[in-house]
């Protein structure tokens, strides 16, 4: 029997330390006929399931134009996600999903692609990145701001500074953010002060604003809860049109599929399940849902 | 159907499925399963548990995990039942879960069991709880297979679906033909119930108000007296939040995974890890209930609380419903 609610087995084919706290997984089904039916969009997410510990929404950290293993990137912070980072390559967890309604691709062909990034918010936003690089026809200009806390604490950090030092390479801008300093990102602003500055995300804005052309750009967003409010209203000031400007949300969830009822946001003229509905919104949706943000 | 065929109504039943129907225990009713046509309570005013509780279970295994090997559903063998003695807004609050439900992708332990379940509405009167007419759930038009209507020494028998249909041509020997006079006697009860509503509810306009006066002290006020004990989350035919967690034996070879009746007002609800709380306060929480409950069901326009009156008639600290919205109507 197919059912939204049975896991499937997949096995743990490669493990990388990213930071302290987070690690990258590699995953493959166990059945051939799992792996082949399991498609999914930029922005969608998986329930990663521990035997006997519980579930965890977990957003795909890859693009579906690249083939390979499912990938996820996991940072460690409770009971499940615990639980996993004691998994080695060669184990095997359930994985529900995908769920989620992802970021709209195709109704951003044509348009310049500006994607913000918080800490963690890159692991969604790296199956947008991927997606857009290796579609790079269908869109126009793409930017990517990225804000990090520390070199210690920065995810992709090679592919981060790569990608300032070596732009042309993969034909998108890159600015990147920090707070605490360290020779590598020290010395990375010095070689590139256009590119790299301290201080939160939303200190970019100014380097990439002669890149931002409002009426041509969609932007997608991801970060901690607090990052929204500072950069949605950057946005809004640059005139930005808000169904073009996409959030992806995160709630507690138990079921991913608009059943259980943790994930509701809203007021009582519009109830949304971050689940099902989204966990992609755009700004539009900001502002007539209540609590969204 | 004349009152004296009940009994024989209630035999035929009983060969469809197990027959559940309200009976009075104490001062209380609750929907059990019954044998004889006499312990049917049909003149109750509400059971304290909704019959949410035969479709979506309080307390239920839902999967069977073979650690490392796979995992199973627990899905039940289907079980005819017969759910006799539905009010009008219980009928409408199963259409509120079945849209939730049974949206795709359908909650298979849902769907099962609703597919199996034979609905049997009856008419009944408002109590000082009562609310449903407001709400505009107080008539069932569809979500029941028949629907009883008490006319004094008889019953009209409404068919909701081609499966009531069927059921009453098996009765043909106890169901009549309904008469003119019967369609009157219909007409004059339902008007006289229509007047007997004493809880009233302005709901034109009720999703704005209540978003527009978020800010409003009456959340506090009512709030401020909430225990945050959930009784009004367990006793609500539409709420639906469940928890889920799993356990392993003691082998580590195996496990389940359990899921339970949750409640928005639990702390826990809107937690995340790393502590971020996105209804941290029970302002947060008493307020994100209204909402959810003033607010309309895209899928069926029926509103998300049907007016039964259980969670005001059970709450510990006397909270009532349509005191708390009249209040933020400014009528208190
Ligand atoms: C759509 C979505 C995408 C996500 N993508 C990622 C990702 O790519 N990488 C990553 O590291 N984290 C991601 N998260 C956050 C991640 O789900 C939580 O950190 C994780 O569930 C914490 O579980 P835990 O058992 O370790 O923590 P505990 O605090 O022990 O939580 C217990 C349970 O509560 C629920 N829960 C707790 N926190 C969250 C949360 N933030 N979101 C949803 N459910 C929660 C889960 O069911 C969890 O098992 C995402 C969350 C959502 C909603
Ligand atoms: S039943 Fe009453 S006291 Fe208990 S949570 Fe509901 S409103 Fe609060
Ligand atoms: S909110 Fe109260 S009155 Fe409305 S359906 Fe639920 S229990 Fe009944
Ligand atoms: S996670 Fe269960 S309803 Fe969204």
């Amino acid at each position: 029997m197919s059912s939204a609610y049975l896991p499937k087995l997949a096995k743990i084919v490669e493990v990388t330390e990213m930071t302290a706290i987070e690690k990258l997984f590699k995953l493959q089904f166990v059945n051939e006929e799992d792996a082949k039916s399991f498609t999914f969009k930029p922005g969608q997410f998986v329930e990663v399931n521990v035997p006997g510990v519980g579930e965890s929404p977990i957003s795909i950290c890859k693009s579906p134009t690249r083939p390979g293993p499912l990938e996820l990137l996991i940072r460690r912070i409770g009971r499940v996600t615990n639980a996993i980072h004691k998994l080695k390559p060669g184990d095997v967890v359930g994985i529900r999903g995908p769920f989620g309604n992802g970021f709209p691709m195709e109704k951003m062909k044509g348009y310049d692609v500006l994607l913000i990034a918080g800490g963690l918010g890159i692991a969604p936003l790296m199956s947008v990145l991927q997606y857009v690089i290796d579609r790079r026809e269908d869109y126009g200009e793409v930017t990517l701001l990225y804000g990090v806390r520390s070199y210690q604490e920065a995810l992709f950090r090679d592919m981060a500074i790569d990608l300032i030092k070596h732009p042309e390479k993969a034909c998108l801008r890159t600015f990147l953010s920090y707070e605490r300093d360290d020779p590598v990102f020290v010395s990375l602003m010095r070689d590139h002060p256009e590119n790299v500055r301290k201080g939160v995300v939303t200190v970019l804005f100014e380097c990439a604003d002669p890149y931002i052309k409002p009426d041509k750009v969609c932007a997608v967003v991801c970060g901690p809860p607090i990052m929204y409010r500072f950069v949605l209203k950057e946005l809004a000031k640059r005139n930005i049109p808000p169904n073009n400007i996409y959030i992806t949300l995160e709630r507690r969830m138990k079921c991913g599929i608009g059943k259980c009822g943790h994930c509701i946001v809203g007021g009582a003229t519009a109830i949304r399940y971050i689940c099902k509905d989204g966990p992609v919104f755009t700004y539009s949706d900001v502002l007539s849902v209540r609590g969204l943000v | 159907m004349l009152k004296e065929n009940f009994k024989d109504f209630f035999e035929t039943l009983k060969k469809l499925g197990e027959v559940h129907a309200p009976v009075r225990r104490g001062r209380l009713f609750s929907f059990t399963k019954v044998d004889s046509p006499g312990e049917v309570a049909l003149n109750y005013n509400r059971t304290m548990l909704p019959p949410k509780k035969y479709f979506v279970k309080p307390f239920e295994e839902v999967l069977k995990i073979k650690v490392g090997k796979g995992y199973e559903l627990i899905v039940e063998e289907p079980k005819s039942l017969v759910l006799l003695g539905l009010h009008a807004c219980d009928i409408n609050a199963l259409r509120v879960l079945d849209s939730v439900y049974l949206d795709e992708p359908q909650d298979d332990y849902y769907q099962v069991r609703r597919a199996a379940a034979i609905v049997i509405g009856v008419s009944c009167e408002p109590d000082e709880y009562c609310f449903c007419k407001s709400m505009g759930t107080d008539y069932a038009w569809t979500g029941f297979d028949l629907f009883l209507h008490e006319l004094g020494t008889s019953y009209l028998v409404r068919v909701g679906s081609s499966r009531g249909e069927s059921i009453i041509e098996s009765m043909s020997n106890i169901i009549g033909e309904p008469t003119k006079e019967d369609f009157i006697k219909l007409r004059d009860l339902e008007l006289k119930r229509s007047r007997m509503f004493k809880k009233i509810l302005n709901t034109s306009l009720l999703p704005d108000i209540v978003d527009s006066l978020h800010e409003s002290e009456v959340w506090v006020v009512f709030s401020d007296k909430c225990v945050s004990c959930g009784s009004c989350n367990l006793v609500c035919p539409t709420c639906r939040c469940y928890d889920v967690t799993e356990k392993v034996e003691l082998n580590l070879q195996e496990g389940v995974r359990v899921r339970r009746w949750d409640s928005c007002f639990i702390r826990s609800h809107a937690l995340v890890a790393g502590g971020l709380n996105f209804r941290p306060t029970r302002l947060d929480r008493f307020r994100h209930r209204y909402n959810c409950k003033s607010s309309i069901d895209p899928r069926t326009n029926l509103p998300f609380c049907v007016g039964c009156g259980r969670c005001s008639a059970f709450c510990p600290a006397g909270i009532d419903h349509v005191n708390v919205l009249n209040a933020i109507w400014g009528l208190a």
